[in-house]
């Protein structure tokens, strides 16, 4: 197999690894899935893009203003689109329609601002675009960075669920009224998985634009594929994501060589087909992790 | 006589426009276990969630300790000092033992040493769950869970315990245990209100019962004088009062 493809696989792996564990943070406090994640992953692309074609800041101010404001919208959505419908059936499925049309709401508020131009992103230096040869494949010092931050980032929330905290997010995903019962507020929880599960939403989309441009197109290609990765995967586990993201790029660059670049679509939902008639609840999902 | 810890006040509770509980009143004085009996949809378990912040009642009040706690959300009421054991014994099943315990001190301000004590004092109380730190509680037999839910319930040093049918699904022998943990519970200055399907096991711990029926309080007193009255068999057989 060629060894760029691997990188490519790989590189494309941990993008969707990281739009799945935006979706991953705010389902489990709420078991909501978040239509809108896509939308908030360009945005994040878009705000970073524009502080530094427009005003010239560094890459790392545009970056922590666009965790920042799309965390800050993230918190936005979940007290107008998603806490009123919960409030009124935790267990009811309107959030799929208010969740969507927030989704349409930004995507058109953005299409409107900034035009359909993808604009370019360099790497925050000393980190570049530029490939170099390791081990027979073309590599980048950004693409290896961008692999090692999304690994730190699965480690990085996977332990936050270990500790009490996070542990009351689990037992909220698991049984809201024993955890209301217990002194743990499933509305406080929400907020912060809203407002965090934005900005890494937002992370996603600024660690992408150097490579895929800043365009409002990121937002619906992303979202599907972060949606097969996190339902591969197991919706709630990072770890999961962060396979299953692997999994799905290398197929997805498979496909493209051994296929034709028209089939990676194809290729993706058939490995979501398959890993999901053979393990329903995903490759890490806990079936009784989300029985109530 | 001094002031209950827990006073309800002519409360109405249900859900949604299901009225439940209609002009309920109950008090639980402190170190005492009270009952709560009556056959099955009487309002038990809909009194102790209204108490417990879940449900709002609609009318009347609820004093725990002086202070009104009706219309407050759960996790103050929690904070207030009082936990609620609901029925099913609804464990974090996908959690561990040790997890579930460490979920029951969950908001408390309790420092290190005295979290140890009460891991401590809930493992003196059920041993078998010092066994057993790494099962997880979807595992654990009913009695072990029943017992991991009121251990959970017991982190955060509640004054008042509400337990919700202990006993539901368990073997006899396993009862006992339950039930002589709710009597050391009392001796270590817990106070009770209990739910019970075994109305006889109920009455012989307890220092005072309600008879529910049909949403309303039909009577009280010491067990003694329920069980010599005709209100048991009023509440679970309905007969005319």
């Amino acid at each position: 197999m060629d060894p760029d493809l691997i990188v490519n696989g790989v590189v494309a792996g941990s993008l969707y690894a990281l739009v799945a564990m935006g979706f991953n943070i705010l389902y489990r406090p709420t078991n909501v899935f978040n239509f809108a994640q896509g939308d908030l992953v360009m945005l994040g692309a878009m705000i970073c893009a524009s502080a530094m074609a427009l005003w010239s800041l560094p890459w790392f101010v545009g970056a922590a203003l666009a965790l920042a404001a799309v965390g800050l919208l993230g918190l936005i959505e979940e007290r107008i689109a998603v806490a009123p419908v919960l409030r009124r059936s935790a267990s009811g499925h309107a959030w799929v329609i208010t969740t969507l049309s927030f989704s349409m709401i930004i995507a058109n508020l953005v299409g409107r601002i900034w035009g359909p131009d993808p604009i370019a992103v360099r790497p925050p230096p000393p980190l570049t675009t530029e490939t170099f040869e390791l081990f027979g494949a073309n590599v980048s010092s950004y693409q290896i960075a961008l692999v090692a931050a999304t690994i730190a980032l699965a480690a990085g929330v996977e332990s936050f669920y270990r500790t009490r905290a996070g542990k009351a997010v689990m037992a909220v995903a698991e049984d809201r009224e024993a955890a209301l019962l217990r002194g743990i507020a499933p509305e406080s929880l929400s907020r912060w998985s809203f407002l965090f599960g934005g900005a890494i939403a937002a992370l996603a989309g600024v660690l992408a634009a150097p490579l895929l441009y800043a365009s409002i197109g990121l937002g619906p290609s992303l979202l599907l594929k972060g949606f097969a990765t996190a339902a591969v995967g197991g919706i709630g586990s990072n770890r999961g994501a962060l396979i299953a993201g692997y999994v799905i790029g290398l197929v997805e660059a498979l496909a493209a060589v051994v296929l034709s670049p028209g089939y990676q679509m194809a290729a993706t939902f058939a490995v979501m087909l398959i890993v999901l008639l053979i393990r329903p609840h995903g490759l890490f999902g806990h079936p009784e992790a989300r029985s109530v | 006589m001094s002031a209950p810890l827990l006073d309800v006040q002519a409360v109405d509770a249900g859900y949604g426009h299901v009225g439940v509980l209609r002009g309920v009143s109950l008090q639980v004085e402190k170190g005492a276990i009270v009952a709560l009996v009556g056959a099955n949809g009487a309002g038990k378990s809909t009194l102790l969630k209204t108490i417990s912040g879940v449900l709002r009642p609609t009318a009347g009040r609820i004093v725990f300790d002086g202070a009104e706690i009706s219309g407050l959300a759960p996790h103050r009421i929690v904070d207030a000092g009082l936990m609620h054991v609901a029925e099913g014994r609804r464990l974090f099943r996908s959690q561990s033992v040790r997890d579930n315990l460490e979920l029951g001190l969950y908001g408390g301000r309790l420092d290190a040493a005295a979290e140890a004590r009460r891991y401590e004092f809930v493992y003196e109380l059920f041993p078998m769950l010092r066994e057993r730190p790494d099962h997880r509680a979807g595992v654990l037999s009913g009695g072990q869970q029943q017992m991991l839910a009121i251990a959970q319930a017991l982190m955060r040093e509640p004054r008042l315990l509400m337990l919700d049918e202990p006993s539901l699904g368990l073997a006899p022998v396993i009862v006992d245990q339950v039930i002589g943990a709710i009597e050391r519970l009392r001796a270590e200055g817990v106070t009770i209100l209990l739910v019970e399907q075994m109305v006889d096991r109920a009455l012989d711990i307890a220092d005072r019962a309600y008879v529910f029926q049909n949403g309303v309080v039909i009577g009280h007193g010491a067990p003694a004088d329920i069980r010599g009255g005709d209100l048991i068999r009023r509440a679970y057989l309905g007969a005319a009062g």
